[in-house]
């Protein structure tokens, strides 16, 4: 009996593989019904994952009026900019009414220096490390991975003391040092991985014209650094650009970054939420980093699967 | 063969990036250790009492909060793995039917480059129980469904979750289809031709193939749940009541509302523990990994 089902199956089975032709995944012609099911599948999740955008856009062109009606997909009837500027100039964060331009300006007063800062620092950490002959690197490079995944919370209240001692707490300078020294181990091992593979015919071509650490750095490595280049700037233009954490941590009165103010406008509003300036704001803060990632969508995705596969 | 002159010139070069890792890491993290130990409430008090040096964990595993903040980060846990399956199934489609790929492939991943600030106000409005989704359903007559998750203690953490699946399923597929994409497509062609379902094809062959790709994304996926607090704050606040607290909600409000060092140094040594527990496998794991490689190239 069993023997029976076991012949009938593969007879079967022989039927189907031979009745099927041989199928390539490259070579197609026409759309398969099957095809056609995993392009509707995926669509209806493209408009899961649009939705949002959808309604945020719409929401910050309406007027409030339009919007206690409900309804939150239908389109503006009278299409308004008003919320985006009262959001932009006025919008209140607690006490102060300043708007969201404060914040932009803090967040690019931030993102500049820490870029420059983080960059320099890893860089030369990261070229040192895998070009040089260092005994401890290592062990110093485990302690940096170690580093990279720590949780803020275990650090930030000595860094709030520290950065107290040293002046600069409250500042836009204390934020974005706050920045460069969080971002160091990742963006180190991001680079060492990368100057590794620099063949060591290139080191010793540039030994021989007696390059020192400085010059074989400024004049070879440095040059040959464009592609990583890109992809780290990436991913720290829009970590440092995101986040909020540290921006609450560290930043006083009036040098709080954008997302901070946004999260005030958005929490502390009192009486009737005002949804079209909500979301005018939020769009404002998620506009920068978002023209990154339809610009430079690859190096983008590279920053961040760089900054997640290692060692 | 490493360079033998100037050699003075690359140790000082790491001085910036030592001092920075035994200060601002290395030493922090002591510093945060040993007060949490000591009695200091508003300002650090450096002396411990030995006879009851527990004593800030002692009331931490006492305070419903904490016990709250910790089954939330485990819900969080489980609730966001949905990510890491929704971006498989998302990159496997999107590998077998190649029409579209880039422009799937840009939408799915977009949320990512947004701040979950944004996403958390975003999902906020879509939330609200009068004006958002919920209505919208109950316009077209499904007035069965309730989305007002987050007016809810008791669902509210699952409005986080999904927020959070929207936002990072994006970043699983993209890692997915890296790994994907490393599998030969010969192995495809091969299992074809042995007549192997797709179904057997993917359980059998593809997704054991992609256990480290699987493995990196749970191990990203913890940390990043450990660490989640930006998107609470946007969504609820923490609320309604403490009903979504999570560990690192937690150890922020205990600093800065309750000013009480000690009790926010105990619950940031807690985190570091959980980030530990997580992160050592995956130490372990590349270690071996490499070995492995090591010999193989050997």
């Amino acid at each position: 009996m069993s023997q029976i089902s076991v012949t009938g199956r593969t007879a079967i089975e022989r039927a189907t593989t031979e009745a099927r032709p041989v199928y390539f995944p490259r070579r197609k012609k026409g759309i398969r019904p099957r095809s056609i099911a995993i392009l509707v599948f995926l669509t209806m999740c493209a408009a899961f994952f649009c939705v949002p955008l959808y309604v945020i856009v719409v929401t910050s062109l309406k007027t409030m009026d339009q919007i206690r009606l409900g309804e939150i997909f239908s389109l503006p009837e009278v299409w308004t900019v008003q919320p985006w500027l009262t959001a932009w100039n006025d919008a209140c964060s607690g006490i102060n009414c300043n708007g969201l331009k404060v914040g932009f300006v803090n967040s690019l007063a931030i993102l500049f220096p820490s870029l420059i800062l983080s960059l320099a620092i890893s860089s030369v950490t990261g070229y040192a490390l895998a070009l040089w002959n260092v005994r401890w690197a290592g062990p110093f490079m485990f302690l940096l991975f170690m580093c990279a995944f720590v949780p803020f919370q275990i650090i930030m209240i000595p860094l709030i003391v520290l950065s107290g001692m040293l002046k600069i707490y409250g500042t836009v300078w204390g934020i974005a040092i706050v920045h460069a020294v969080l971002s160091m181990p990742l963006l180190t091992l991001i680079f060492r991985n990368y100057y590794k593979d620099i063949p060591n015919e290139i080191m010793r071509a540039a030994m021989m014209d007696s390059g020192s650490f400085w010059r074989t750095f400024f004049e070879i490595i440095l040059p040959m650094s464009g592609n990583i280049l890109i992809v780290v700037l990436i991913m720290q233009i829009t970590s440092i650009w995101n986040d909020f954490l540290v921006g609450l941590t560290f930043g006083g009165l009036g040098t709080q970054p954008m997302t901070v103010i946004l999260a005030n406008v958005v929490i502390t509003t009192t009486g009737e939420v005002v949804y079209n300036e909500n979301m005018a704001a939020a769009l404002l803060t998620a506009i920068p980093p978002l023209v990154i990632y339809f610009f430079l969508g690859k190096f983008f995705v590279q920053g961040i699967t760089a900054g997640a596969i290692k060692g | 063969m490493r360079i033998r002159w100037s050699r003075w010139a690359p140790e000082l070069a790491l001085t910036p990036a030592v001092a920075i890792t035994m200060v601002a890491f290395l030493g922090s993290m002591v510093w945060t250790i040993y007060i949490s130990l000591t009695r200091s409430r508003r300002f650090p008090d450096y002396e411990i009492d030995w006879s009851e040096w527990g004593r800030q964990y002692a009331r931490l595993f006492n305070d419903d909060a904490w016990l709250i903040a910790l089954k939330n980060l485990l819900i969080l846990g489980v609730g966001s793995t949905l990510a890491i399956g929704f971006g498989f199934i998302l990159a496997c489609l999107i590998d077998r039917e190649k029409r579209g790929e880039g422009f799937f492939r840009t939408v799915f991943l977009y949320p990512l480059a947004v701040s979950l600030i944004v996403t958390g106000v975003a999902w906020r409005w879509l939330f609200d129980p009068n004006l958002g989704l919920q209505a919208f359903f109950h316009s077209i007559g499904l007035t069965w469904l309730r989305f007002d998750w987050l007016a809810s203690g008791d669902t509210a953490i699952y409005g986080i979750i999904l927020a959070s699946v929207w936002q990072g399923s994006g970043f699983y597929m993209a890692l997915m289809l890296a790994g994907l994409k490393g599998i030969n497509t010969e192995i495809w062609s091969a299992a074809r031709l042995d007549g192997v379902s797709t179904w057997k094809f993917y359980t059998e062959i593809v997704i054991p193939m992609m256990r480290f790709t699987f493995l990196t994304c749970a191990i990203l996926l913890s940390l990043g749940v450990v660490k989640a607090y930006d998107i609470v704050v946007a969504m609820t606040n923490g609320g309604p009541g403490q009903s979504t607290w999570v560990p690192a909600y937690f150890t922020i409000s205990a600093y800065w509302q309750k000013s009480n060092l000690g009790y926010a140094s105990a619950a940031a040594v807690i985190m570091l523990l959980i980030t530990a527990a997580v992160f050592l496998p995956m130490v372990l794991l590349t270690v071996w990994q490499q070995r492995r490689s090591g010999r193989v190239a050997a």
